[in-house]
């Protein structure tokens, strides 16, 4: 037993930390400025986008090595739609899509966006698109769906703009309508256990999101704390600001605990049991998304609560984090399924 | 990263749970219903421990340890844990004070025979006045020729009413700031003006003990580093104390929180999305303490000590303990409140509000998260 991260891990974050940093968005502005497509390429040109793609079977990189490329990006609030490029080579793959399919977007030349349910909960079938939510694949103009088959699912490539939501979340694009079904399906049939080792990987990148949110939060807030003078001393001294900041410390390494032991179970256990680990990651994880970005709001003061401070685009992001692919109430029932059967 | 336990260690959990299960006291709650009993239950069970080659593992092996990684301790509890075996001497991290600062004879004197079970030991570091505020204790020593004569009071020095040894932090110095003038004494409880006497806590059980020193002469080679090093010592021994890795916890929150699933089912109460999200909630909660600990004892494997991030962990056991005990006296509803429940729910219940209190507050681990983890200055 080792739960601790590898050298080469520990190399990895450092690599997309140093990418995060190009696309590091610290007030609303900072979006438009943002030259979107260079950080893209750049990402791409790192190898990141092919971090799933299957070598002899096997993915190039662990569900681990995912979390902590997702995390840092998230951490700098970076908008590049990593998580739907991953998930989108990750669906294709466990289908065996067409290579050209899976390695134009590993490779950076196309992107897809996810076809959500319109309460983000799961993959949308191409028989009710007409409220599905577009996540990711930002200009891309394609998108997966599902479509069901008898007991299985096929992976649907669907075409079209779509037009912009106003979100939540100011720094990821979501859209709505104006996609259509482009054949009637890529690679082979997917089973429920292939979905669920998905929905596994899913949860765990939307938990890494939500860690690398809260965790540059909280940083950033302890030094703004260690300068702020009020009463003629910081109010880091004060023990009603240390404790919120001890709170938000615990609930963000927990949520790192959880989705770390959720990542690394995608290439390990059974898709049951590392589907419960990820429910129980993101059942963990979106509570504390509210709780730690609620702190964070109000430890920061007035200046907390405006238009162009960090905090909100913070709070923004760790909220539709907690939406997708299902919200604590949502997992928690799934959990209690797991554990307990189905209840009447 | 790596969550699943190698060879040996897999290998050494089934030998650890056959030999339970040849070992364990049976029914020994039942058979246990004074102190005296218990006391000789866990001095007995430490022994047999020992013969079994399970205590010490962690300890170097020149002090009769077996230079195990804490993995194995954890694998240890977790066993102990699960077979509802009494509990091993919670007190195996005060040897820390002594291989780590003790003298040669001191080691050779007191580290085999604390593994063995033939010595058992308490911890007398808090006192009426110095709870949180440890370094104001007042506990005096004063050095007469090669004795010293300590008179004053400890607080929650528990397992004393079972120990024969107490590790104890008394001032020898008044004249120097508080920190400076503690020095750590070694010094057996049977001896001529020493008192102990219990204090039950809020259920009724005489969980832990106050002592009184009243002129006790203890000799100068008793004393653990030198005059005035206590509060370094004591700073290592609590960094050690109790984690939640080394007590089973995590096994005993499990089997509970598999009898309160249990329970739920039984009553028609699981079909309720309330309670089943409640239930769920407390698996999570448990879960982010496992997982956490694991992550921490991954660490000490790779050579960093305890830190005062340990405090991450103490709050998440505190939290997962007192939630699994308020949702049990919840699904208990009236038959706790009238007394008919066979687990005793509210007992349960109240023994977990002490565990915000003991080993430091709450409060005390977010101030030590907030100055030394996150570096946030002093008020």
């Amino acid at each position: 037993m080792r739960a601790v991260f590898t050298e080469e891990q520990e190399m990895l974050r450092v690599t997309a930390r140093r990418i995060a940093e190009r696309s590091r968005i610290n007030t609303p502005g900072d979006i438009e400025k943002l030259d979107s497509d260079a950080v893209w390429q750049s990402i791409a040109a790192a190898g990141l986008l092919a971090m799933r793609v299957r070598d002899d079977g096997a993915p190039m990189s662990a569900g681990v090595d995912v979390m902590l490329v997702a995390e840092e990006l998230a951490a700098a609030l970076a908008p590049a739609p990593f998580i739907s490029a991953i998930l989108s080579t990750e669906l294709l793959e466990l289908a065996k899509a067409p290579r050209e399919l899976i390695d134009e977007i590993a490779e950076g030349r196309a992107r897809y966006g996810l076809a959500l349910a319109p309460d983000l909960g799961a993959l949308a079938d191409v028989a009710a698109l007409d409220d599905a939510v577009y996540f990711g694949g930002e200009g891309a103009g394609r998108a997966l769906a599902l479509k069901r088959d008898g007991a299985g699912f096929r992976v649907v490539v669907l075409r079209g703009e779509g037009a912009t939501l106003a979100g939540a979340d100011l720094t990821r694009t979501l859209r709505v309508g104006g996609l259509t079904p482009d054949g009637a399906g890529n690679g082979s049939l997917l089973s429920q256990a292939d979905i669920d080792r998905w929905t596994a990987l899913a949860l765990s990148l939307v938990c890494a999101d939500i860690v690398g949110a809260l965790r540059d939060g909280l940083t950033d807030l302890v030094e703004y704390a260690k300068t702020r003078i009020q009463y003629d001393v910081p109010i880091g001294s004060f023990q009603a600001v240390q404790h919120m900041t001890a709170e938000m410390l615990v609930q963000t390494k927990a949520a790192a605990s959880v989705t770390s032991y959720a990542a690394w179970s995608v290439d390990e256990l059974e898709p049951d049991e590392s589907l419960l680990a990820a429910r129980t990651a993101k059942a963990y994880c979106a509570a504390a998304a509210v709780s730690v970005g609620e702190m964070l709001m109000q430890a920061y003061g007035g200046i907390g609560q405006t238009w162009e401070h960090v905090a909100h685009l913070r709070m923004r992001r760790a909220l539709l984090d907690r939406g997708l692919f299902g919200d604590e109430s949502r997992q928690l029932l799934r959990i209690a399924d797991a554990r307990m059967g189905a209840g009447a | 990263m790596n969550y699943r336990e190698n060879d040996d260690e897999r290998a050494f959990r089934l030998r650890v749970r056959k030999w339970l299960k040849a070992n364990a006291p049976q029914d020994w709650r039942a058979t246990t219903t004074t102190e005296e009993a218990l006391g000789k239950l866990l001095r007995s069970w430490q022994r047999k421990l020992h013969q079994g080659g399970f205590v010490g593992l962690s300890w170097p092996e020149e002090f009769g340890g077996q230079g195990l990684t804490p993995t194995y301790e954890a694998i240890l509890n977790d066993e102990l844990g699960a077979a509802d075996t009494p509990r091993i001497s919670f007190h195996a991290y005060l040897g820390r004070a002594i291989f780590t600062y003790g003298t040669q004879a001191q080691k050779e004197r007191f580290l085999p025979a604390m593994l063995r079970g033939d010595m058992q030991w308490c911890q007398g570091f808090s006192e009426p006045g110095a709870g949180s505020d440890l370094a104001s204790l007042r506990t005096h020593a004063e050095l007469r020729g090669d004795k010293y004569v300590v008179n004053g009071q400890k607080m929650w020095t528990s397992g004393a009413q079972h120990a024969d040894w107490c590790v104890m932090l008394v001032r020898t110095n008044r004249d120097v700031p508080k920190h400076k003038g503690i020095s750590c004494l070694l010094t057996p409880v049977t001896v001529p003006g020493v008192t102990i006497r219990p204090i039950k806590i809020s259920d009724g059980s005489p969980e832990t003990c106050e002592m009184f020193f009243d002129d006790v002469e203890i000799p100068i080679e008793n004393r653990i580093g030198d005059e005035g090093a206590g509060w370094r010592i004591a700073m290592t021994v609590l960094s050690y104390e109790r984690g939640p890795a080394d007590i089973g916890f995590i096994a005993v929150l499990k089997s509970t929180l598999g009898r309160l699933e249990a329970l739920a089912r039984e009553t028609g109460r699981g079909d309720d999305p309330e309670v089943r999200k409640a239930l769920a909630r407390a698996y999570v909660i448990g879960e982010a303490l496992r997982l956490n600990v694991m992550e921490q004892l991954s660490q000490r494997v790779a050579g960093k000590p305890p830190g005062p991030d340990g405090s991450v962990a103490r709050l998440l056991l505190t939290q997962a303990e007192q939630t699994v005990r308020r949702l049990e006296l919840e699904l208990a509803g009236a038959d706790a409140l009238t007394g008919r429940d066979p687990h005793g729910a509210v007992g349960a219940y109240l023994r977990s509000r002490t565990i915000s209190i003991f080993g430091g507050t709450s409060e005390i681990q977010r101030n030590i998260l907030a100055t030394q983890v996150l570096g946030m200055p002093r008020g």
